[in-house]
């Protein structure tokens, strides 16, 4: 199709798409509306999304070197970072933090073994799919509930830990237990979540190299070590992103159901901390100081792991 | 190969379990919300013999269930409306329509998407405050918004790029202008990834508690999830009341899981397959 530059301009936009080529075609009736047209498309999202999003994380940075109280709104400097540090509650939120990142790899390996014995037709596969799934359409502030049911010294899961012998065990007020126990029901509403992300994984895998594996005889745990780990790296990747995402930001509504920081704080992460200061101790700055520090581990986690992850994947 | 068989079904026992494990607690929850508090207190586990749905009917009147319930549609349906407008504007100009900046929106765009709320709370709530907007319906709507924006344009765009350009040509050589454009053929055609997106929208401002506790703190203001974190200290002595209240803010997403498994799941993968 061929047009004419001078078309072109006063069309504004051009109907394609980055490197194809096309042409408009038609008249323009308003040609100066149509050249706004695009920017006027755009515009709510794009006022929205600064004025409430981009604003406030500067303003937030901003905050965290401002002091609270009465000295509210003067430079303290990293006054804020320091007290950070020195609170015994923040600490153990860190070494909460840390507890996920050694655990992450466990909440991504049971989805995607369970994905990959469904991929395999496990006998009840179908169903597994559904059932698995659905927890993770409720809500944390539900899930969190439900568990204080279950989790509750004579509830359900205590009983049958009775009736092999064990137990009981305090889940939600042993300060060595809880933070374990929050972390177990979090995966449990979660994996579903990852399972279908995988899921969609395996349908890109080419399946003729899995059918030549098991020609060959491939023993399963090889299968999945040569053949649907590096398949899926792309995959893999993208759910221990996004679980650890999942980990850092939506805790926040079992935490507040299940334990409110407790026992003896020791439930604490970071997203809990900075609520509580702003929610509770009105404390903005400090809460500002801390969200900053979250958002730091979230990018460092994030991108420490996306090397680790594409430098593995490169050595297969 | 019977070998082969068995090992199979040394799979598919523990994956029985773990389906059993996920199902459970809600069928204890629903199962002690049917039980008088005296059924409760003899035998928590036995299935209940009567139907004791007066527990709904004393969850829903007594602690303000209801109004909890009428904030939350209200909300929700808001703001699901707003996101699916601008998210489907923005993802038609972004993805059909070349213009100054339209790559750097769209970097923005997928840079806000891992901006997380937590990170944003503090300085968005003394906005919001200045602005007049805290504790009112307004107020909450617009974090929603905000908040779930980056996503559905995002999946708006990617699914706006599948549309051949080739339709909108003709669109346009029948003399449609670029708001006929997005009224009479990207509005239909993303039909699919608006219901699709919209589910997911819904489900997570439906299931959100940080953004309303921060945005519409008063008690006559509470959404459903807000309300559930109340229902505790409430009924702290009365469990199948208490266990009524969680389910009476579960039924309407299981009915959405229900009904619409397939358009969730499809929300859900589109970020990974397209990102």
């Amino acid at each position: 199709m061929v047009r004419s530059a001078a078309a072109e301009r006063t069309t504004g936009a051009r109907f394609e798409r980055p490197g194809r080529h096309g042409g408009t075609g038609g008249i323009p009736r308003g040609a100066r509306a149509e050249r706004l047209a695009p920017f006027v498309l755009v515009a709510p999202a794009v006022l929205i999304i600064v004025a409430l999003r981009l604003w406030p994380l500067l303003l937030g940075v901003n905050f965290s070197f401002t002091g609270d109280g009465e000295r509210n709104g003067t430079s303290v400097g990293f006054d804020n970072y320091a007290q950070l540090l020195d609170d015994p509650l923040f600490r153990t939120a860190l070494r909460n933090v840390g507890l996920l990142v050694v655990l992450l790899p466990v909440a991504v390996a049971i989805p995607g073994l369970l994905a990959t014995f469904i991929y395999l037709r496990v006998p009840g596969h179908r169903l597994f799919r559904g059932v698995y799934f659905f927890p993770a359409v409720l809500s944390p502030v539900i899930v969190g509930a439900i568990f204080n049911l279950m989790l509750g010294f004579d509830g359900p899961l205590n009983a049958a830990l009775g009736a092999i012998g064990l137990g009981p065990i305090d889940w939600l007020g042993d300060p060595g237990v809880a933070m374990f126990t929050v972390i177990g029901v979090h995966v449990w509403a979660t994996f579903g979540m990852a399972l279908v992300v995988f899921l969609a994984g395996f349908s890109t895998l080419d399946a003729a190299l899995l059918d030549a594996a098991r020609m060959d005889g491939a023993s399963l745990p090889r299968i999945i070590w040569h053949v649907i780990i590096p398949g899926l790296s792309r995959t893999i990747q993208f759910v221990f992103v996004t679980t650890m995402i999942g980990m850092l930001t939506s805790m926040f509504g079992l935490l507040y159901v299940m334990t409110s920081g407790g026992p003896e704080g020791s439930t604490y992460l970071p997203e809990f901390y900075v609520w509580i200061q702003q929610g509770r101790m009105n404390r903005p700055a400090l809460a500002s100081a801390a969200s900053t520090v979250l958002f730091l581990i979230m990018l460092v986690v994030g991108i420490l792991q996306v090397s680790v992850l594409r430098r593995a994947g490169r050595e297969d | 190969m019977p070998g082969k068989r068995l090992g199979r079904w040394m799979v598919a026992v523990p994956m029985a379990l773990l389906a059993l494990a996920t199902v459970y607690p809600l069928v204890f929850t629903t199962n002690v919300a049917m039980k008088t508090r005296r059924e409760y207190i003899l035998d928590r586990f036995s299935p209940t013999t009567s139907l004791h749905l007066e527990n709904i009917a004393a969850a829903w009147n007594s602690v303000g269930m209801a109004r909890y319930f009428a904030n939350s549609l209200i909300v929700v349906t808001a703001s699901v409306i707003l996101l699916l407008l601008f998210g489907s504007m923005a993802g038609f100009a972004l993805s059909q329509l070349r213009f100054r900046g339209s790559s750097a929106l769209f970097l923005g765009c997928l840079a806000a998407l891992f901006v997380p709320f937590q990170v944003i709370m503090v300085p968005l709530a003394r906005v919001m405050a200045d602005s007049g907007l805290i504790d009112t319906y307004p107020g909450l709507i617009l974090a929603y918004v905000a908040q779930f924006l980056p996503f559905t344009i995002f999946l708006m765009t990617s699914h706006y790029r599948t549309i051949p350009v080739e339709i909108i040509h003709a669109a346009r050589i029948d003399g449609n202008s670029t708001y006929g454009v997005y009224r009479r053929i990207m509005i239909p055609l993303g039909a699919p990834a608006l219901l699709s997106v919209g589910i997911l929208d819904a489900l997570f401002c439906w299931n959100d508690v940080l953004i309303a506790l921060l945005m519409m703190p008063s008690p006559e203001h509470r959404t459903l999830m807000v309300g559930v974190t109340s229902l505790r200290g409430q009924y702290s002595d009365n469990i199948p009341q208490f266990a009524s209240g969680v389910l009476i803010a579960a039924i309407p997403v299981l009915l959405l899981y229900l009904f619409l498994q397939r358009q969730i799941a499809d929300g859900v993968t589109a970020g990974s397959t397209k990102g």
